[in-house]
């Protein structure tokens, strides 16, 4: 398929395949991917278990340009079982970040300080439940592999999570999308540890009704998480406003862009620590019961409302940091 | 011999077996003092392990959390986590005079089902709280502090991912102990996949990568050791502290934690097309170097 990088910019992010994501949000024509499907690496276990293959095994990596900035890329394919990683795409996605690390480290070699419009970048696209479990050991085990990486990026590595495609960011991808600096969601976008269906089955429909889609999107979907804090931008859905969003911020000090972590510090564990105590003390059981609680008086409202007139009425969560 | 299940809903127990004699101080860290009403099921304190001072960390099943209810039986859900990191860094802040050689080794005792799958969990962000409990094992750690995981019940998915795998040295007693250390139970992927159980449990007995237990995650790569007598858990944990120690020490980071756990499973024959898939990227990515680094 031939993809002209100008018509990516205004298709629907929602829609697009992970390739067409990670090829339109580096700068045109500069997209060079790893093993892509030509290379053939393919699941060893999907295979004995009788699954269809795919030549990238479900993911997309590899590095380009935003302007001066090296690029790291991994973008996942939901539509792929479920975009949930193995071994082979896991190692693509770890890999990946490893590499990212290692450029940042040799320019430091180089420049003695990383000059802040060339520092490398990561940008993680993610739609996926989390581990595979035709390969659940290798897919566990890559799961910490990110994390580790992701605890070295700080400070070096401005570290990108974008989420609203079809799966979302679930399971173990639910904790290391929001390990980034920076998270970046459409209004498809869902980030959560622990998906309905197995919220139902584990705890009960008293606890969480999967059947019911209003509950999941006030629950895990983006409007939600960017009233409580979890999103730092909620934009429109096109391949080009999650670029622009990154153009805007990736010459920025490091120490601008992590302003907006969400986790790694003494600091941050009481912060949050902070909202759980609340969410305990007004018995939250519903995300309304929050949204409320944070100054919006129209919580039936909020999901409903056009995009605009969400984003120029609503109230978040304010950050302690 | 019939399974065991020596320590599993008993992290308290644990405690008792294999630190000195009445030696555990819970919630107390240094001169740290944690909060005792919050995530009363994540123990965590001081003890000794044949006179040296640890941190301990594990979960009592038996205190379940009053303010969310599906925190029980050793769930590890989000105050555990937060309580769980600050354990960690109250760690950091008891010996942060210390040179290298004297920090405190934290043992990590894993017995937990899982994260608590909840709705307000969901709401508030349960994938915050793994994260940072995980981002401060690698504070801890990158401190100096030796980090040890030792299996002695339940290694279940996302809480085994934050309660275990980042540490420097993974160790578990065999299933025939009650250990069970998997992402869900082969009957549930059977469910899951489509893929009939008898089919798995056929192909479960050569390939370790969807297969539950200690043993194949060993194989993996996962698991650095296997403990075989519960009684030599204390001699191992110490052994294991001086290595992790002493590597540290010789500045040998890269033999230590979950990536060289890579080259472990490598060593043993599992994850061989990982290695596969690492090596080629390699030489693509050396090939694009220097006009990356222009």
């Amino acid at each position: 398929m031939r993809m002209i990088w100008e018509d990516l910019q205004d298709k629907s992010f929602y829609q697009a395949t992970a390739r067409e994501r990670a090829f339109g949000l580096v700068d045109k024509g500069t997209f060079k991917e790893f093993l892509g499907p030509r290379d053939k690496m393919v699941s060893p276990h999907l295979l004995v278990l009788g699954e269809a293959l795919e030549f990238d095994d479900g993911i997309v990596v590899g590095v380009g340009k935003i302007k001066k900035h090296p690029t790291f890329v991994v973008s996942q394919e939901g539509k792929y079982v479920g975009g949930a990683l193995g071994e082979v795409n896991g190692a693509k996605m770890s890999y990946t970040l490893r590499l990212a690390l290692e450029t940042y480290e040799k320019m430091k070699e180089k420049y003695g300080e990383v000059p802040d419009e060339k520092k490398p970048l990561c940008i993680v696209s993610y739609d996926s439940g989390g581990v595979r479990l035709h390969e659940a050991n290798a897919g566990l085990l890559m799961h910490s592999e990110c994390m580790e990486l992701f605890y070295e990026f700080q400070n070096k590595v401005p570290n990108f999570s974008l989420c609203g495609s079809t799966i979302g960011a679930y399971g173990a991808q639910g904790f290391v999308c929001m390990s980034a600096d920076v998270v970046i969601a459409n209004d498809y976008g869902r980030i959560g540890l622990t998906g309905p269906d197995v919220i139902q089955q584990e705890v009960g429909k008293d606890e969480f009704d999967a059947s019911d889609r209003a509950l999941i999107w006030r629950t895990m979907g983006a409007r939600s998480k960017y009233i409580l804090g979890d999103v730092d931008y909620l934009i429109k859905d096109t391949i080009g406003a999650f670029r622009n969003q990154i153009v805007d911020l990736a010459d920025l000090p490091m120490k601008k862009i992590s302003r907006s972590r969400h986790l790694g510090s003494p600091k941050l564990v009481e912060e949050n620590l902070e909202v759980v105590k609340l969410a305990a003390e007004i018995k939250a059981n519903d995300s309304k019961d929050l949204w409320k609680y944070y100054g919006n008086d129209n919580p039936d409202e909020l999901p409903e409302l056009p995009y605009d007139k969400f984003i120029s009425t609503v109230k978040r969560r304010p950050r302690a940091i | 011999m019939a399974k065991q299940f020596l320590y599993v809903g008993k992290g308290d127990q644990a405690i008792t077996d294999i630190c000195d004699a009445d030696s555990f101080v819970e919630n107390k860290i240094g001169d740290s003092r944690l909060d005792a009403e919050l995530a009363p099921g994540a123990m965590v304190g001081e003890a000794t392990l044949d006179g040296e001072l640890v941190t301990v960390i594990a979960n009592n099943s038996k205190r379940p959390n009053p303010r969310f209810r599906v925190v029980y039986n050793g769930v590890i859900g989000m105050e555990e986590c937060y309580k769980f990191a600050q354990a960690m860094y109250a760690t950091i802040e008891a010996d942060k005079d210390k040179p290298l050689k004297d920090k405190r080794p934290i043992v990590l005792l894993i017995d937990t089902p899982g994260n608590s799958p909840g709705k307000v969990e969901e709401i508030v962000g349960m994938t915050k709280g793994t994260a940072s409990y995980q981002f401060a094992i690698e504070d801890a750690r990158h401190a100096g502090h030796p980090v040890i995981g030792m299996i002695v019940g339940r290694a279940v998915s996302g809480a085994f991912l934050c309660h275990g795998l980042l540490s420097d040295r993974i160790l578990a007693l065999p299933m025939k102990y009650g250990t069970i250390v998997h992402v869900m139970p082969t009957t549930s992927i059977a469910v899951i996949t489509k893929i009939p159980l008898e089919r798995l449990n056929e192909l479960v007995k050569t390939n370790p990568v969807f297969a539950s237990g200690a043993e194949f995650f060993y194989k993996l790569g996962g698991i650095n050791e296997m403990v075989e007598d519960p009684k030599d858990m204390k001699n191992a944990i110490k052994r294991n502290i001086s290595e992790v120690r002493k590597l540290r020490l010789e500045g040998k980071e890269d033999q230590l934690g979950i990536w060289h756990r890579g080259v472990v499973g490598a060593e043993r024959g599992g994850r061989a097309k990982r290695l596969n898939a690492i090596t080629k990227m390699r030489a693509e990515y050396e090939k694009l170097l220097p006009e990356l680094l222009d």
